[in-house]
């Protein structure tokens, strides 16, 4: 079932956005299909963490019975673009976007909403499922995401050579002493969140997120600045492996980065520090499709994912931070040991979650990536 | 057409006519022609599609004039949009790549043709073929890690005492662009090159020897004439490939070069926004034909040389 291949997908699209009615048969193949056996689940997530499939999907499958189907794809992007496929052709269940892009899906009109009464909104960590991620989560009052793990970009720092300042900032990464590994849009926010909290803004960084007009306004000063300061930058990282060769093999010696590029470097004399302003932090999880048709099963799914064994599993999967309570007491002891290096209280509540960005701000973002990749 | 009947008997002709007719039309005709139609309707929400905002506008395509930055050459500073800038850049450096790969393609081509024992002929191919053999990823990532600050280039140095600090070779400009579509394309200067001259009457260069022309006036006047064909196939060749090329400047890029192509594929994979990637990338398609139309014709050369 997971097996449709991309090619034959995509070649479904371009015909189906051609000729139009072509496409109208397909769904319905497809939901015979899963009404004839109601123990699946066609789940696409993330590629390249093999322990989902050795051991979350067995446990839940031993747990509810229900057969998860796994579709990896790369990225979020290419998650939106199957979504996108899948509104006309089925085939998808859930999907695991960050919680600062699932507004975009939504305003494309791929998601329905969750049920609360078929979760356990009460498995989740303080801070995670309500709150501000809570109301986060939600579009005219209807629970639209439900985490599944959760994680930092913050400061990999090689302990030997980088120059910090005291307390450690964001401004750091645009100090010439130090040569940085950075990927332009997080930079450019990183920019921002400094200029803000050194108050030579003229209005909040927050505006931007939500005014088109203070986004110009506030990136502009943010891209100048950025690009004064852009000598130090030895390479753009895209990924994992670009953010660690940055370092390994291009000598940066700072850089804003994920955990996990921290995690994978801490024993070779790099640390992972969250700044003063406050680590930017996602938070990923789970979205039903419009056109879903095993929604009790994905329930359950979202539901074995807030729990004990469901979280830690997901988090150990992606080496973050897992979502349920008691979670974390099931994961491996160097995982826990390194975010507790990096986060204690005061850090954690200060994390900075990335706000949702629509559609016409991603692209707007993309054109001052741009401006700032080629000055 | 009776030619292959006849050769082929007509169950056969038929079978090789649909298959070049579903490559032509599958893989080539239909999703240029659904992209092309994309490109000229808005980016809007699946649900939006088909609804009276999704109209036919050049708009996608003006967006190329958007976001303009300052740059200043000489002292003289002006504005320029961002992205006509990139593609500016694109073009420049392709020329470089291939007035590059010419210059090392040429001697070659040259001593393959006319001055080796036709006895290693075979080897010397082969042994510019057997790169070929390995996939263009790994070599544009070969260069990366021999480029690399921490890299074997600079410790080679660096041991035999040429330089004291390590160097950024993958950080200076296009400098690592360049080099890795020279090295990926410079074959497709070669061949082309090798053959056009292959074909010249040795007697000819004799000739010119004999009644005293320098080596240079040799090739000038007699050499390059009879190659421009093979000359300029290999360089729409390698101009095209390079210009199109978004491996090796994704790999092989430093911080301050961007490609058109990458600029494309943020469009796509950043933005999101198909159409106006889709837009973009007929941009670049035009106007690359357009450039090797209005070289070929300064250079004088016809379509129907290269076809040769």
């Amino acid at each position: 079932m997971t097996k449709i291949s991309s090619t034959f997908n995509r070649r479904r699209f371009l015909k189906g956005s051609a000729a139009g009615a072509g496409l109208l048969a397909a769904p319905a193949i497809i939901s015979s299909k899963a009404l004839a056996s109601s123990g699946e689940l066609n789940f696409v997530g993330w590629a390249g963490y093999p322990s989902l499939a050795e051991k979350v999907f067995p446990a839940f499958e031993a747990a509810t019975g229900i057969k998860v189907n796994f579709k990896e794809l790369p990225d979020q992007d290419t998650m939106f673009a199957e979504a996108k496929v899948a509104l006309q052709a089925g085939g998808i269940d859930v999907i695991e976007p960050t919680i600062d892009r699932w507004g975009g899906w939504n305003s494309n009109g791929l998601l329905q909403p969750w049920d609360p009464a078929k979760l356990a909104m009460d498995n989740y960590l303080p801070g995670l499922a309500d709150g501000s991620a809570g109301e986060r989560s939600r579009a005219n009052g209807e629970l639209f995401y439900v985490p599944s793990n959760w994680g930092t970009e913050a400061l990999v720092v090689n302990t030997a050579e980088a120059k910090l300042s005291d307390p450690p900032s964001l401004g750091d990464l645009f100090s010439p002493d130090n040569s940085v590994t950075l990927r332009p849009h997080s930079a450019l926010a990183a920019m921002g969140r400094y200029l803000d909290a050194q108050g030579k803004l003229p209005r909040p960084w927050m505006d931007g997120y939500t005014d088109m007009a203070a986004m110009v306004e506030l990136w502009d000063i943010a891209l100048a600045e950025a690009v004064k300061a852009k000598g130090n930058v030895v390479q753009w990282w895209s990924g994992e492996n670009e953010a660690n060769a940055g370092f390994v093999a291009n000598g940066a010696t700072l850089g804003l980065c994920w955990d996990s590029t921290g995690y994978n470097l801490r024993n070779d004399g790099y640390a992972y520090i969250a700044p003063t302003e406050g680590a930017f932090a996602w938070h990923q999880g789970f979205v039903l499709m419009k056109n879903a048709k095993n929604i009790e099963q994905a329930h359950e799914f979202a539901k074995f994912v807030s729990t004990p064994e469901g979280a830690a599993g997901w988090a150990t999967a992606f080496s973050s931070n897992p979502v349920g309570k008691g979670a974390a007491d099931l994961m491996d002891p160097s995982v826990k040991e390194y975010y507790n290096g990096t986060f204690n209280d005061e850090a954690l509540a200060k994390l900075w979650w990335w706000p949702e960005q629509t559609a016409e701000f991603i692209a707007k973002r993309t054109e001052y990536a741009d401006k700032y990749k080629a000055s | 057409m009776q030619d292959m009947l006849r050769r082929y008997g007509p169950g056969l002709t038929l079978l090789m006519c649909l298959l070049v007719a579903f490559w032509l039309i599958m893989l080539v005709i239909v999703p240029n022609i659904t992209l092309f139609e994309q490109s000229f309707r808005p980016y809007l929400p699946v649900t939006e599609i088909g609804g009276p905002r999704d109209t036919y506008s050049l708009g996608n395509y003006m967006k190329v004039f958007d976001g303009r930055v300052e740059k200043s050459i000489l002292g003289f500073s002006y504005t320029i949009p961002v992205h006509v800038y990139t593609f500016l850049l694109t073009i420049f450096y392709s020329m470089v790549v291939t007035v590059l790969c010419f210059l090392m393609a040429y001697p070659l081509a040259y001593y393959m043709a006319k001055i080796v024992n036709p006895r290693s002929l075979p080897t010397l191919i082969l042994l510019l073929f057997i790169p070929l053999w390995v996939s263009e990823v790994l070599r544009a990532f070969a260069w990366w890690i021999i480029l690399a600050f921490k890299g074997p280039l600079n410790a080679l140095l660096q041991a035999v005492g040429l330089i004291e600090d390590p160097i950024r070779w993958t950080n200076m400009g296009y400098t690592g662009v360049v080099i890795g579509l020279i090295y990926t394309y410079v074959l497709f200067m070669l061949f082309p090159v090798y053959n056009a001259i292959q074909s010249l009457d040795t007697n000819q260069i004799e000739a010119a020897e004999d009644l005293g022309a320098p080596w240079w006036k040799i090739h000038w006047r007699i050499v390059l004439p009879h190659a421009k064909p093979g000359i300029a196939s290999g360089s729409v060749m390698v101009f095209m490939l390079s210009a199109g090329s978004l491996l090796v400047p994704s790999i092989l890029g430093s911080t301050t070069s961007q490609w058109f192509t990458q600029t494309i594929d943020q469009w796509f994979k950043d933005a999101l926004d198909w159409n106006t990637a889709s837009a973009y990338a007929f941009l670049l398609l035009l106007l690359c034909t357009l450039i090797v139309t209005l070289a070929m014709w300064l250079f004088r050369v016809k379509l129907s040389d290269i076809a040769k």
